[in-house]
């Protein structure tokens, strides 16, 4: 016992315990995302889209790229329909180009009055009973609502992501686009990566898919490396997506 | 036999029943098996339903009946009650903000990230992350993350430089009351058993004269929180997520040739003195440490300890 304690002790010594931070030199890979809707729509950052970083390259990747372009798409109209949600939830959800109802405030617009929508309204009703206050009721409301409508559309492509994913040798990164299409991948050793957005983007009528190879080098490191990602061609952009017609809802 | 019977007579006598620990192993068991949800009479003091309040006696006497009939004032009573006595109802307030924390809270922010995030709205609601209170109704960081209240006297620290984060369950429960796991019935599924620990009245920051709301009269901090907290949407896990701040987020304005360099002139100041003290953007406490490398490198020097500096 004593013998293990002053091992344990000469251990800690030897390898003293960081505050997790690895002290070999890092590179940091900005991405900008700039897309078009369309040919006569300007340039724009692609805002609030998660993005994913593998290690490997095209080819150690191939297998999990296919499995990517194999997916059938489901856009978010498409599985609201098929769900048999109302028009209103629908445009709802398109304004603000949300995944989920969490996206924005429910306000009481929506939940009473001409503009509402069905599915709040019901809920709200049902939170008024349950909680006693309009306040708590509107701020609540999506306690109340069915999982699917609530968020299913988002857990359907967490599951499509994580599955596809789970094909990747080495843990994979991610990181979410800030307003201006911005963002970062940090604590990068050197090596060779596949940008991915892994489940495709859905922009005006076209669904986007990235996959391209990226560098980081020995001289990378340490600095801060720019990489612009696009759906349109430019001496600029290092990786341009491929754009698929989204199809029409079964 | 005698012995061990000695040892166990004085583990029960040597038990501090004034102090209750969750990390005890009979008090493991379902959280409900104690703690109401929502406690019966939340509307009394709560917006919300909510747990506002200590578990009912019957949770402590089915064990602890010799301890709460033990003396005219028995210890076990004083983890609840202001004071000890069969016939003083008055309790500390729930949770008791003077004993320490057993529990930590895990948060997945990129999960939450992922879901609140929306594309732009129009212009008058700009997701300004820092923007005044009338202007924050988006879904963003700042449904957690309001203006965080500081006093003078902590160390230095700018009013308005920091955000709070939340210290109920009103942020949680509007989606995570039922339905949406964790639910407020699975207690487990945010809050870890821990080692106690003091709750902390500051946030940990390293740049204590940062404020959130400054950069000038054209107000340059004002930016989405991500354009900084460059970390926070990164996810290889759902733990171990931290708000730090790279330098370079700083440097790109306060470092800039023909701009300002901030940084480059207090490094320059601890050159000619090694006892100076980096007053810019920090304490005093953090202020006369030695630089940490990346703002040398930034600068474009190597890096130097103090005591190397004659």
């Amino acid at each position: 016992m004593r013998l293990a304690i002053t091992l344990a002790v000469l251990l800690l010594l030897v390898f003293p315990v960081t505050s997790g931070f690895t002290q070999t030199p890092t590179g940091v890979l900005r991405i900008r995302v700039r897309v078009k809707a369309d040919d006569s729509a300007p340039l724009r950052g692609l805002a609030r889209k998660r993005f994913y970083l593998m290690p490997g390259t095209l080819d150690q990747n191939r297998a999990l790229i296919q499995s990517i372009d194999r997916q059938p798409i489901i856009t978010r109209d498409c599985y609201y329909r098929k769900l048999g949600t109302s028009q209103a939830l629908i445009d709802w959800l398109k304004t603000g180009d949300c995944e989920s109802v969490y996206c924005r405030d429910v306000e009481l617009e929506s939940v009473t009055g001409p503009k509402a929508v069905p599915e709040f309204a019901t809920a709200f009703a049902a939170s008024q009973k349950e909680f006693g206050s309009d306040e708590t009721a509107l701020k609540w409301v999506t306690t109340n609502l069915d999982p699917n409508v609530r968020d299913g559309f988002y857990r359907d492509r967490q599951n499509v992501i994580s599955t596809l994913l789970k094909q990747s040798a080495a843990p994979v990164l991610s990181v979410m686009t800030d307003r201006n299409g911005t963002a970062y991948f940090t604590d990068l050793g050197p090596g060779t990566f596949v940008l991915t957005n892994v489940v495709p983007t859905e922009l005006g009528p076209t669904a986007v898919y990235w996959n391209c190879e990226v560098q980081v080098k020995q001289g990378d490191l340490a600095t801060e490396k720019p990489y612009l990602v696009s759906n349109r061609k430019d001496r600029l952009v290092k990786c341009v997506g491929v754009e698929k017609p989204l199809p029409a809802c079964e | 036999m005698n012995l061990i019977l000695l040892i166990a007579v004085i583990s029960v006598a040597q038990i501090d029943y004034s102090k209750f620990s969750h990390a005890t192993k009979k008090h493991q068991a379902e959280c409900k098996t104690c703690h109401v949800v929502p406690t019966k009479q939340w509307t009394t003091v709560s917006k919300f339903p909510d747990i506002v309040d200590y578990p009912n006696h019957a949770a402590c006497v089915s064990c602890h009946r010799p301890q709460f009939f033990k003396g005219a004032r028995p210890p076990i009573c004083s983890v609840c009650h202001t004071k000890t006595g069969p016939r003083d109802e008055a309790r500390y307030a729930f949770r008791n903000p003077s004993a320490r924390l057993q529990f930590t809270i895990e948060f997945p922010h990129d999960k939450h990230q992922d879901v609140i995030a929306r594309l732009f709205r129009p212009r008058e609601r700009v997701e300004l992350a820092h923007a005044p209170p009338q202007q924050q109704n988006y879904n963003n960081c700042t449904i957690c993350h309001g203006p965080f209240v500081i006093s003078s006297d902590m160390h230095g620290a700018m009013a308005n430089s920091m955000k709070a984060v939340p210290t109920n369950h009103g942020s949680c429960f509007n989606c995570h009351w039922k339905s949406q796991q964790p639910v407020a019935t699975n207690c487990n599924g945010c809050h870890k058993l821990a080692a106690p620990y003091e709750h902390a009245e500051l946030p940990a920051r390293i740049s204590m004269k940062f404020a959130h709301e400054g950069g000038g009269d054209k107000k340059n901090h004002l930016l989405e929180c991500t354009a900084c907290h460059i970390n926070i949407t990164k996810s290889t896990t759902l733990r171990g997520l931290k708000p730090d701040v790279p330098i370079t987020a700083c440097t790109e304005c306060h470092n800039k040739d023909g701009l300002r360099q901030d940084v480059s002139k207090e490094l320059a100041s601890i050159d000619k003195n090694r006892v100076f003290v980096c007053v810019y953007c920090h304490d005093s406490k953090v202020g006369g440490l030695d630089p940490p490398a990346s703002h040398y490198l930034i600068a474009e020097r190597p890096p130097l300890k103090r005591r190397d500096i004659k």
